[in-house]
């Protein structure tokens, strides 16, 4: 039996995990995902001590080779290598799944960031219309003619009401 | 020279004829009861202008009509508006003064040096009792315009905006002008 190399990734992401590993060449139809933790399996198809969130059944790792895993934990996600597996799946294969799941993740910032940016610009528009429009009805409502200009990014509304 | 104001805006045409600078002086003796803008009776300083650069941003101001001071009470500044309504007049821009005297009691050299350069005087107390929503430029049936030059005449008063919002881009409103209460409160509260 193979003894587990143990490394702790800053990997809290999912989504970004599952496509750093598609990178490396693991995508979805090579990955399980559960929502609950399951036991790993070594190269005889015994059952190990270890259970993972995510886990390339030994098959799809290599001849002889033991289940991969990844535990999510509130640190991030546990990547589980069997020593027997670290020549192929090691320290290195680990430093550039971190790499793929760094692009990723800013990948993901920017997007969120953008799309934040974009909600906040609509809720902005959405309240300046309101308010233009507000003035509009109110204004109409009592009997004010509304003529609008703008001054800049300022939209401008003059009511006129009676004839002297 | 200095002006001690409340605020400015640049562009208004709820205060006067036309397009026009507007200029709140900070400072009122007069404390009329139910005046729309009593932030600016006390004469503590708030935002202290040069004469001189005011009226270089007012001049630099393309598309004026003229300027317009009100407040607080414009003639407790006479000289200092005086001084700044000199280069705006030689510009060719009208002034325009809302005060809380009446005219007689406009004595002083000071009063009469703004006096000279005004082309409209709206005078008189703010009284309550006598609130008008018939008056162009009057929020009481006592007060009285004074044409002080030959540049504008009782036609001018028809069918000028009474009110006039600033919608800003955060989608705050700001409101200047003669607006009934009905019609502020009902657009600010929505």
């Amino acid at each position: 039996m193979s003894a587990y190399m143990t490394l702790l990734t800053p990997m809290t992401d999912q989504a970004c995990l599952l496509d750093a590993l598609a990178d490396l060449g693991f995508g979805a139809a090579l990955v399980e995902v559960h929502a609950t933790p399951v036991r790993l399996e070594g190269y005889g198809g015994d059952q190990r001590t270890q259970t993972a969130h995510i886990v390339i059944r030994r098959h799809n790792v290599g001849v002889a080779s033991n289940d991969v895993g990844f535990l999510a934990t509130a640190t991030g996600y546990q990547a589980l290598v069997s020593d027997f597996d670290h020549p192929k799946l090691g320290s290195g294969w680990l430093a550039q799944l971190n790499q793929r799941y760094s692009a990723h993740w800013s990948a993901k910032q920017e997007r969120l960031a953008a799309e934040e940016r974009r909600r906040q610009e609509q809720e902005r528009q959405r309240l300046v219309e309101a308010q233009r429009q507000a003035v509009h009805d109110r204004a109409k409502a009592m009997g004010y003619r509304v003529q609008e200009t703008r001054e800049g990014e300022t939209v401008r509304l003059l009511l006129v009401k009676r004839t002297y | 020279m200095l002006l001690n104001l409340a605020r400015t805006l640049a562009r208004s045409a709820a205060n006067g004829p036309g397009e026009r600078f507007v200029v709140w002086v900070q400072g009122c003796p007069l404390a009329c009861p139910g005046c729309w803008n009593p932030d600016t009776w006390a004469f503590g300083r708030r935002e202290l202008h040069s004469v001189q650069d005011l009226a270089a941003i007012i001049l630099a101001t393309p598309g004026l009509e003229g300027v317009t001071f009100t407040g607080g009470e414009p003639f407790a500044q006479a000289r200092a508006l005086a001084a700044l309504a000199a280069p705006v007049r030689a510009a060719g821009l009208s002034v325009f003064v809302f005060t809380g005297y009446d005219l007689s009691e406009l004595t002083l050299p000071a009063h009469r040096a703004l006096l000279e350069l005004a082309d409209v005087v709206v005078a008189g107390r703010y009284r309550q009792a006598e609130r008008t929503l018939d008056l162009p430029w009057r929020g009481s049936g006592n007060q009285r315009v004074h044409f002080l030059s030959n540049r504008y005449g009782p036609e001018q008063l028809a069918g000028l905006p009474e009110v006039e919002f600033h919608l800003s881009t955060d989608g705050s409103l700001a409101v200047t002008g003669f607006p009934t209460a009905a019609l502020l409160g009902r657009t600010t509260a929505g």
